[in-house]
């Protein structure tokens, strides 16, 4: 697997898109992966009860889909360094993600990019949000 | 209603002791970190970087050896399986404070923002517990969703050398619901339909023959019985000589695009941006307004020669839109 | 009785709020501190005010301004449709009041929370059946249904018609600007756009970008009318409305006018400026300055055009040759205007109009004999020319 230098970045740069299926089994498997087991993630009459017509992905998901949206294209010689995210409209099933990003800022002194994050689904955006991370300075 | 005057004060008054406090329960993980959770996370996730999983291609990464992915750091801690028996440890401040604000009718809660920060990337092994701060409970606020106020809590991760490895910021909003059922916890408040869709007609006695005629598939141009223009959008009376008798035509959807414009914001759930709509000059000499589909914004133009044909816009509307002919 | 409103009535006072994005107060509040600080400045008390009148959209009641205020009794209160395009609509009511003697002394006013509050740029949706939601239903499918994509309908064919590019917008934009950074009420005081920020900026509805829409604002305005008999006693001198005018044309709809024979055309505007010129007797050559009506950029160009300081479609070289900054032909907008200044409905235009005439904005034009005060655009309109007493 290719990984990034941070010479090879520019900010501007896109990120490949990806968009993520929104499936029940990506809820709960999201949910437990995450030891998260607040029912409204995976019992679909509690989130009724919660006023959502179905069970909705947990952050921890929402994170981890979002850390792996920037290291499949960072590579894994980069390190994550933060998660700034903000939430938006709930991740419901039936519906696709869209994960866009760009590199907003370069940081010569300490090697690291930021990168703008947008997880957009059929209702508006889902988070949005920046990733901060540490690429090496030539090849490993 | 929201809190106001003394009530709030009051209120306000009993929020003060929880600001800066710890929650009084420490997580402490209940498996340090291992390989098999890693790697259930990164299926579910559908995350195949080598450094989490492939021993081989991790050891020559700049990670030297197989890492957990970072935004695990959380799971690491939580509760499993008992966190869906819904009973709180009456020790948890957060919980109490929480309950506080239901009781003065700020029933909805909903996430808005978290900020992890990672010092270091946890390695199989590792054993983490984490401490709770309640950190700042703003002002009340009016928001989308209610009348409320944002709690600010920071949690600190540790390991076994008491080091700390990461922290995590978390912002809830704790808002009145107004007849709407509170979600119990997560991101998730008002109830939300199934798939959006666009914005439907207002039908009355002068609009709603000219959308059933959409719905056989026709796009119908109102025409005075007495002398015979044409006329649109449809209206009660003849402009030219005052007869309310009328009947109708059907468009061959013909037509040249007279303006347009491309439309970038606001975007509205249940339409697909950048959003191209026409005026189009239709070959009987009436105008319509709709979509131009099929095409590259940057591709249409005044005087371009279009085709309507009639359509399901979403699940539920049909419309005529255009294509270039 | 008078024949026509020429000097029939004058502007004594005027008044405004803060202009912020989030007020943290009520509409109410708003319009009752706007109208108080306009009764003040015309040198009157709440008990001398016996006439009010407002926009339709506006939220806050005569009657609950006028208990508010302290004002007493109402002879006259009436209330003006279309959106902007009622910004001098009411000052035509508040001259027709006082000319015939219905009112002795007028507030209008208009106050919104209109960012912090319910927002235009979000769009007309639902809601009860009424011609008007019939007329919006003909647009909300295809989504049609911001202002800004209303308004970039006719400006696309309008530029393509007559060769206008966005480079002209941005001209609009900038001198606009120029002004706002002199002025300390406005929003964008002291941050001044340069022309390739305007270019880059994201497009809203193309052609339309960013800087060539107004902003949102929570504020009021307010002025007061009366006489010119009763104008002598009071301190300021008077802003006098030479003619005053409203305008609906054939095929009128309320900002989607789109089946008139050429969507580059502001009939109602043209109707407007014929009336104005009519009453007052002057033309085009005769205004030292200009509040041009500009939710959007492009509005400016179009009205340059109806009320003949150039010839249709040339605006854009009216516009690029300087004319709209002080030492131009037509010094326009000098408060900022509702791209940079605040969008208040175009009353905050009224008020900047007042200031040209006494000589007080803070981009002060040399002469100031006459100004022109214009009203939204692409809904049934009205405009006003001031006068010095």
């Amino acid at each position: 697997m290719q990984s990034l230098n941070y010479a090879d970045v520019t900010v501007g740069d896109s990120l490949p898109e990806l968009p993520i299926d929104l499936t029940v089994s990506l809820i709960v498997a999201g949910a437990v992966a995450s030891q998260d087991y607040t029912p409204v993630h995976h019992d679909k009459s509690a989130a009724q009860a919660a006023g959502m017509q179905d069970v909705f992905m947990n952050i921890l998901t929402t994170n981890g889909l979002v850390s792996r949206f920037v290291t499949d294209w960072a590579g894994m010689d980069s390190r994550v360094t933060d998660v700034a995210i903000k939430l938006g409209t709930p991740n419901l099933p039936g519906d696709t993600m869209v994960l866009t990003g760009a590199v907003i800022e370069k940081n010569d002194q300490e090697g690291s990019v930021t990168v703008e994050v947008t997880g957009k689904n059929a209702w508006g955006n889902h988070v949005t949000g920046t990733v901060g991370l540490i690429l090496p300075r030539e090849a490993n | 209603m929201a809190l106001a005057g003394k009530a709030r004060e009051d209120f306000e008054k009993k929020l003060k002791p929880y600001v800066g406090i710890g929650i009084g329960v420490e997580d402490v993980g209940r498996n340090p970190v291992n390989q098999a959770m890693i790697r259930q996370w990164c299926e579910a996730m559908g995350d195949e970087l080598g450094v989490y999983t492939d021993a081989a291609a991790a050891a020559v990464s700049t990670h030297e050896g197989i890492v957990a992915p970072p935004t695990m750091l959380q799971a690491w801690i939580l509760g499993g399986v008992a966190m869906a028996g819904g009973e709180d440890d009456p020790r948890d401040k957060q919980k109490e404070l929480h309950r506080l604000f239901d009781e003065h009718g700020f029933t909805g809660v909903v996430a808005t923002n978290t900020e992890q920060k990672y010092l270091r990337y946890l390695r199989p092994g590792d054993e983490v517990r984490a401490a709770t701060q309640i950190e700042s409970i703003s002002e009340q606020k009016a928001t989308g969703l209610g009348v409320g106020y944002f709690i600010n809590t920071r949690t600190l991760f540790y390991d076994q050398d008491d080091a700390e490895v990461g922290s995590l910021t978390f912002r809830v909003l704790k808002f009145e619901t107004e007849d709407r059922p509170s979600a119990s916890e997560g991101e998730g408040s008002s109830a939300i339909p199934g798939k959006p869709q666009r914005i439907k007609p207002v039908l009355g006695h002068d609009n709603e023959w000219w959308w059933q005629c959409v719905e056989k598939g026709e796009l119908a141009i109102q025409k005075c019985s007495s002398c015979g223009v044409l006329r649109h959008p449809p209206r009660p009376m003849c402009g030219e000589c005052q007869s309310t008798d009328w009947e109708f035509i059907f468009s061959t959807g013909r037509g040249t695009i007279n303006s347009y414009v491309v439309i970038h914001y606001p975007e509205v759930p249940g339409y697909t941006y950048p959003l191209v709509v026409a005026v189009v000059d239709l070959e009987e000499g009436t105008r319509f307004v709709s979509n131009v589909v099929d095409v590259d914004p940057a591709e249409v133009e005044i005087g371009m020669s279009v085709q309507a044909s009639i359509e399901h816009v979403d699940d539920e509307m049909k419309l005529p839109v255009f294509r270039r002919a | 009785m008078p024949t026509t409103l020429k000097d029939q009535a004058a502007i004594v006072g005027i008044g405004e709020t803060e202009y912020s994005k989030n007020s943290g107060r009520s509409e109410l509040s708003l319009a009752s501190e706007a109208c108080a600080a306009a009764i003040s400045d015309a040198g009157l008390t709440p008990a001398d005010i016996d006439g009010m009148t407002t926009f339709t959209m506006d939220n806050s009641d005569e009657i609950e301004v006028a208990r508010a205020v302290g004002v007493k009794d109402l002879t006259f209160f009436s209330r003006t449709p279309h959106g902007g395009g009622a910004a001098i609509g009411v000052m035509h009511q508040a001259a027709m009041a006082v000319a015939t003697g219905s009112a002795k002394a007028v507030v209008v006013y208009r106050a919104l929370n209109g960012r912090s509050g319910s927002r235009y740029s979000e769009g007309v949706s639902g809601g009860p059946t009424t011609s008007d939601l019939i007329h919006w239903s003909w647009y909300m499918p295809s989504g049609l249904m911001t202002p800004a994509s209303w308004v970039a309908m006719y400006t696309q064919r309008y530029m393509h018609d007559y060769g206008c590019t966005g480079e002209d917008l941005a001209e609009v934009c900038l001198s606009q600007r120029d002004h706002a950074v002199k002025n300390p009420r406005a929003f964008f005081y002291e941050k001044p756009l340069t022309f390739e920020e305007h270019q880059s900026a994201r497009p809203i509805v193309e052609p339309l970008r960013l800087y060539d829409c107004c902003q949102e604002t929570d504020g009021g305005a307010a002025c007061v009318v009366v006489s010119p008999e009763m104008a002598r006693e009071l301190p300021h001198a008077p802003a006098m409305i030479r003619a005053v005018a409203q305008g609906a044309a054939g095929d009128q709809e309320s900002m989607t006018s789109f089946y008139r024979p050429s969507l580059s055309d502001l009939p109602e505007m043209d109707l407007v400026a014929k009336q104005c010129w009519a009453i007052s007797g002057l033309g085009p050559d005769d205004v030292d300055a200009a509040v041009m009506y500009d939710a959007f950029s492009s509005n400016v160009l179009f009205q340059l055009e109806s009320f003949g300081f150039c010839e249709k479609g040339r605006a854009k070289d009216f516009v690029r040759d300087g004319n709209l900054r002080l030492g131009g032909r037509l010094p326009s907008n000098t408060h900022g205007g509702q791209l940079s200044e605040a969008y208040l409905h175009g009353m905050n235009g009224v008020n900047e109009g007042v200031r040209l005439i006494r000589g007080t904005s803070s981009s002060q034009p040399d002469k100031n004999e006459h100004v022109l005060v214009t009203a939204g655009v692409g809904v049934p309109t009205s405009g006003m020319v001031l006068g010095q007493g």
